[in-house]
């Protein structure tokens, strides 16, 4: 269906930055709609729960925030899309998404991208397995679902992701098998002292790691599952010590792996706007300005998508953001747009050295890349394993885009999203090059699969208007 | 062991799924994928060339491994909230 509703900002993403810019703009009387696949605001870290879900006395401090998104939203009367997945953006900009129904098209001036991140995740052997899981997917399904996952899991991985959610399985009545942790423990110290000037995550930190303490949960620094198969019951877990090489089996019923976030690209890429690599960053992001504005005019970023800073960041990217398309289209003037920015800008270095002393706990070892087996799935999609694409490199495929060619990696229903970073630390670290000179996935719609029915629609076949088939 | 945790929220009716032709109850709402990892229906579906099990992963739409059949029609299961009677298929569907 083609609507054609017409609006001056589309936001896409309802969580914290997308809100925030979108109720800057909804401030100066821009006509915004903000569109999200989840059924409410909040995006991933303040997912909301069910709407069937009623709250009872006590609540969530997540859950809390969430709730204040949503009422701002109300308050400021932005018309909102949930439950709409976004397939296709084009320029000029068309936004093309679906529901559960069918499948609408919305045009914009500007667009504010706030899609957030993905899980970072490498890939070990076995990883496919049903029953392996990201991190964040367990976070999600702990505190916007309220379940845990398993009666027993093993938490691997590195970054804060893993403390959090030990602590809310512990605190939900689950058991913590082992944490594998590709860090070593002086990792840890270093960057918690450097959380010191950041005292609410400082005092989180604490909190997590009391709890995984007093609890005596085997705790591997410097590893890595190596490889994972199923058994009787469960699943057996192969440790691997990356330091020393020692070599650990556990039998446990789940796994969540996670290594941090990658910023989703998925529309800058569409929009074929310029991509730098960065590590620190969270690897390939869309290139933008200080004030978040993308290579392509009227196409805006807010929150990690252009670099992760982290959720307390944020709303304050969504406000920087949105402040400079208030600008550009002369919704304010330079005196009010010098001074709303200035204040986001000196807050939000601040917030980098939080995002630094994240981004070293979350930071991808050598060792560890060179510890994925050469029969590993990599792209979960095609069933392309680490020999496919190293046979492939050996035969001459020089970028990503060629590995794509050659095996249909990143071709599959994800779209590469879960594969792409993997693939480009495992060629690089093949060729001893740069991941600049791999290059990224060019973008392709749809980036999520279309339903067919949805594009068709109802009709009667009867009403079809019949062509004439050409003479022979 | 029920895996559901009641601290915060209370849930809605209690409503009964069909899971390829076994009766699995839940509450009206819950999220679809959640529900079968915790009965410990893992293996939604095959993978197209190793024809692997494969099951939910990253629970934010991003994957799509966690596409079941509800009413005959592939849907990821991670953004569908339970309603009483849902038809669900999964394991060797995707022929
Ligand atoms: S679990 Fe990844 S899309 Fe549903």
């Amino acid at each position: 269906m083609i609507n054609n509703r017409k609006y001056d900002v589309i936001v896409i993403g309802a969580g914290p930055s997308g809100v925030s810019s979108a109720i800057n703009c909804a401030k100066k009387g821009l006509k915004v709609l903000i569109v999200d696949l989840n059924s409410n605001s909040g995006g991933q870290i303040y997912r909301a729960p069910p709407k069937t879900y009623k709250s009872i006395s006590k609540k969530l401090e997540e859950n809390v925030i969430q709730n204040k998104l949503s009422d701002e939203i109300k308050k400021f009367k932005i018309e909102t899309a949930y439950n709409h997945t976004v397939w296709q953006v084009s320029p000029g900009f068309k936004v093309n998404a679906f529901n559960e129904t069918s499948t609408i098209q919305w045009q914009s001036k500007s667009l504010i991208i706030a899609t957030g991140t993905y899980e970072k995740i490498i890939p070990f052997e076995g990883w496919t397995i049903p029953g392996v899981i990201g991190l964040a997917a367990c976070t999600v399904i702990l505190k916007a679902h309220h379940f845990i996952p398993s009666k027993k899991i093993v938490l691997a991985g590195n970054g804060p992701l893993l403390m959090l959610v030990a602590y809310y399985v512990i605190q939900f009545g689950g058991k913590v098998d082992a944490i594998i942790d590709t860090s070593s423990k002086i990792d840890w110290i270093k960057s918690t002292l450097s959380l010191i000037t950041n005292p609410k995550n400082f005092r989180d930190g604490i909190k997590w790691i009391f709890k995984i303490f007093l609890k005596r949960i085997p705790f591997y620094s410097n590893s890595t599952v190596e490889k994972a198969f199923e058994v009787d019951g469960g699943i057996n877990v192969k440790i691997r010590n990356l330091k020393n090489g020692k070599a650990k089996n556990i039998i446990s019923e789940t796994i969540a792996i996670g290594h941090g976030l990658i910023p989703s690209t998925d529309i800058t890429r569409l929009l074929r706007a310029e991509h730098i690599y960065d590590e620190q960053k969270g690897g390939w992001i869309a290139k933008v300005d200080r004030f978040l504005r993308s290579s392509i005019s009227g196409v805006y970023i807010a929150g990690d998508g252009a670099g992760i800073s982290g959720a307390l960041a944020a709303t304050d990217k969504g406000l920087l953001a949105s402040s400079a398309l208030l600008y550009d289209e002369k919704f304010i003037s330079q005196t009010e747009f010098d001074h709303n920015t200035y204040k986001i800008l000196k807050k939000l270095d601040k917030y980098e050295v939080f995002a630094k002393a994240i981004f070293k706990l979350n930071s991808t070892p050598k060792k560890l890349i060179e510890s994925i087996n050469n029969g590993t799935v990599i792209c979960r999609c095609e069933d392309i394993t680490k020999s496919e694409i190293l046979r492939a490199v050996d035969q001459g495929a020089k970028d990503i885009n060629q590995i794509k060619s050659w095996t249909r990696l990143g071709m599959g229903p994800c779209q590469g999203r879960t594969c792409h970073y993997a693939t480009s630390k495992i060629v690089a670290e093949y060729l001893n090059c740069e991941i600049d000179n791999l290059g990224y996935l060019t973008g392709r719609s749809p980036i999520r699969p279309v339903p067919l029915d949805r594009v068709l629609g109802d009709f009667d076949y009867e009403k079809i208007t019949k062509v004439e088939a050409a003479p022979l | 062991m029920d895996l559901r945790v009641s601290n915060y929220f209370d849930r809605s009716n209690k409503v009964n799924i069909n899971v390829n032709n076994k009766k699995i109850e839940a509450y009206e709402g819950e999220c679809l994928a959640v529900v079968l990892f915790v009965n410990n229906i893992k293996k939604l579906r095959l993978s197209p060339k190793k024809r692997q099990s494969r099951g939910m992963f990253c629970l934010m739409g991003s994957c799509q491994e966690c596409v079941v059949l509800i009413d005959d029609k592939k849907v990821i299961s991670c953004n569908v909230f339970i309603k009483d009677g849902m038809k669900i298929k999964v394991g060797d569907f995707d022929k």
